[in-house]
């Protein structure tokens, strides 16, 4: 382990507050031995900075999935107070509301008689890699309308149903968007992209469920050993982009205004309450909106080829749910005896609401929320529920995904686009993407393990495992 | 003038030097367009881009994430920006083409341009800076 990092006990590691100057309170993550070899001094040292920013709350803390980003380390989760904390567009991202959704399907993969045919057309309904452009036409009425009402946008446009928003976090809109504090530049970005995939790490998967290690949780999330399920993970879009690289700029005069000392540029902060903090809060959570209206009419789009292909009805293509990845939320939780609204931070982390947790629909709401983590394209994603630790510990907080362990140049080199294709081939496994290196750089060996960061949070209690999914198909961007 | 990709676990890190400071800002947009399209790129349209900004690192931020937004809302792929740069101003001539779906599909999409680890230095050989793109 990293000189200075204590080992607290398990899978808990501390970061002392005086690991770098100005700490307010101490660091802490979760990895087993085996993660923790593979740690980067600099994802240490990034959530060491981030245990500095004005009114933080407990700890600055890191899930086991945690790597080094800029600002906020991937897989990084911060809460603070509403009167004397912060708001930062680097504990959230450029990317906000990336996140993850999952439908079943009634089929079981001996159904799915022709695989490749079924990704091809999949990859054909949805846009999909660099300069996509959408297939809907999105006026910029219909693009106010996604920032302000997110998943109902698409669904009172006929692009899912009622039940979909239910199965969303905040049900698939925050109320605080304010439209305003994005910019003519974002909402350029943001028209010709709704409903696009995005590249890099954003996929759509074909999955069967593998195995089911809880089946209470998994009947009531709709799931069933043997059965087909799709998954789609992308986010805001250049939308999100811009407001991201906008309101960091505004916020970096802010930051001197305020006197905040800072020890990285891209942790570039306000005050919550103060105009500049609260602008940026509207327009994240109007970028958010917006992706979860993209991720509506995506989910859309495939389920009108599942539709064609088998002959399934709409209904039967049911929403397990959809997670957040990249936000800052205000939620309430128990600090010192007190329940109290922090700002939560989540960058590369997914929430965990555990039974009995306020915004979880009433058939849950003894279960807890599902939590999606997808894999990488060879390997298994999981599907687990929120838990009371998580709400305790880690302000209802778990890992987002497996982590990468390997850079794209090294990817690319260690082999080509092709060679992992045919690689995956040979599992069963059919890959499409724009082009090869798109595959390449997100070979399954160039991430962790999913099953050993699953392992982690479900020994720390983060969230437990309800099913493993395993994949048909996989679509790149 | 040149530009290398060095190791960087989530997102895309660039080196590039130049002579000159100006020749180093082309550099940096050369590499994010390499990254986002591949190296086929033609030129044929142009575009100017005009700012000003409190820090030299601020400047190149603004530079490539204004880049960034032209390249994707005019859909132009760049292959050459001349840059000049006076103090705190910068004005770029950017050269490039429409984006070409089966031309351009070799990179990934660019989300940001990130000041962690942004890094502009001079020594007696010339200029260099270290970037992360996120991507």
């Amino acid at each position: 382990m990293i000189d200075g990092v204590v080992r607290r006990e398990g899978d808990e590691w501390e970061i002392p507050a005086g690991f770098v100057p100005g700490m307010r309170v101490p660091g802490r993550f979760f990895l087993s031995d085996t993660l923790a070899a593979l740690l980067e001094p600099g994802a240490v040292q990034q959530l060491a900075n981030v245990a500095t920013l004005p009114g933080i709350v407990r700890y600055a803390l890191g899930m086991p999935d945690i790597h080094w980003g800029y600002g906020f380390p991937i897989g990084g989760v911060a809460a603070f107070a509403l009167d004397e904390g912060v708001i930062s567009p680097g504990g959230v991202g450029f990317d906000i509301n990336c996140g993850v959704r999952l439908f079943t399907t009634p089929l079981a993969k001996a159904d799915i008689k022709k695989p490749r045919e079924l990704v091809e057309s999949l990859y054909r309904a949805v846009p999909t890699g660099v300069g996509a452009k959408s297939q809907n036409k999105i006026s910029p009425a219909n693009l106010t309308a996604m920032m302000e009402k997110g998943a109902r946008f698409a669904v009172e446009a006929g692009f899912g149903v009622e039940r979909d928003l239910d199965r969303c976090e905040d049900r698939g809109c925050m109320k605080q968007a304010d439209i305003r504090a994005v910019s003519p530049k974002a909402r350029a970005r943001g028209i010709p992209q709704g409903g696009t995939l995005g590249s890099g790490n954003h996929f759509l998967e074909v999955q069967e469920v593998s195995e089911i290690y809880d089946e209470v949780a998994a009947k009531a999330f709709g799931l069933k050993k043997g059965q087909v399920c799709c998954m789609i993970h992308c986010g805001s879009r250049g939308l999100g982009h811009q407001v991201c690289t906008d309101h960091l700029k505004d916020l970096e005069t802010a930051t001197k205004k305020y006197r905040i000392a800072l020890p990285d540029r891209q942790l570039a902060c306000a005050p919550i309450q103060s105009p500049e903090g609260k602008a940026y809060f509207g327009a994240m959570a109007a970028s958010a909106n917006y992706a979860w209206a993209n991720r509506q009419l995506i989910t859309d789009a495939a389920r009108r080829q599942f539709m064609r292909m088998f002959s399934v009805a709409y209904e039967d293509l049911p929403l397990v749910y959809d997670v957040t990845h990249n936000v800052a939320k205000i939620e309430e939780y128990t600090v010192d005896g007190r329940r109290v609204p922090l700002c939560v931070h989540r960058k590369g982390a997914t929430r965990s609401f555990g039974p009995g947790a306020p915004d979880l629909p009433a058939d849950l709401a003894g279960i807890g929320q599902p939590v999606i983590i997808p894999g990488s394209m060879g390997t298994s994603s999981y599907v687990l529920k929120g838990t009371a630790a998580a709400m305790e510990r880690t302000f209802g907080s778990t890992c987002h995904g497996s982590g990468r362990v390997m850079s794209r140049s090294q990817a690319k080199k260690k082999l080509t686009g092709k060679e992992v294709a045919d690689q995956l081939l040979g599992q069963g496994i059919i890959v499409r993407a724009p082009n090869e290196a798109a595959i390449a750089d997100e070979a399954p060996d160039v991430y962790k393990p999913s099953s050993e960061v699953v392992g982690v949070v479900a020994r720390a209690g983060l969230s437990a495992p309800v099913a493993r999914l395993t994949p048909i198909g996989v679509i790149k961007g | 003038m040149s530009f290398e990709e060095l190791p960087h676990t989530a997102d895309v890190k660039i080196r590039a030097s130049a002579p000159t400071p100006g020749a180093l800002f082309g550099e940096a947009c050369s590499a994010l367009m390499q990254v986002m399209y591949g190296d086929d790129r033609r030129g044929g349209v142009q575009r100017t881009i005009d700012l000003e900004a409190p820090d030299q690192e601020s400047l190149l931020c603004d530079f490539l994430s204004e880049v960034l937004f032209v390249s994707e809302v005019d859909a132009l792929v760049f292959c050459k920006a001349d840059v000049c740069l006076d103090g705190l101003h910068l004005h770029a001539v950017l050269d490039g083409e429409p984006f070409d779906p089966l031309r351009h599909n070799r990179g990934t999409e660019v989300k940001g341009i990130s000041y962690s680890g942004l890094n502009i230095r001079h020594d007696a050989k010339g200029y260099m800076l270290d970037i992360v793109f996120d991507v």
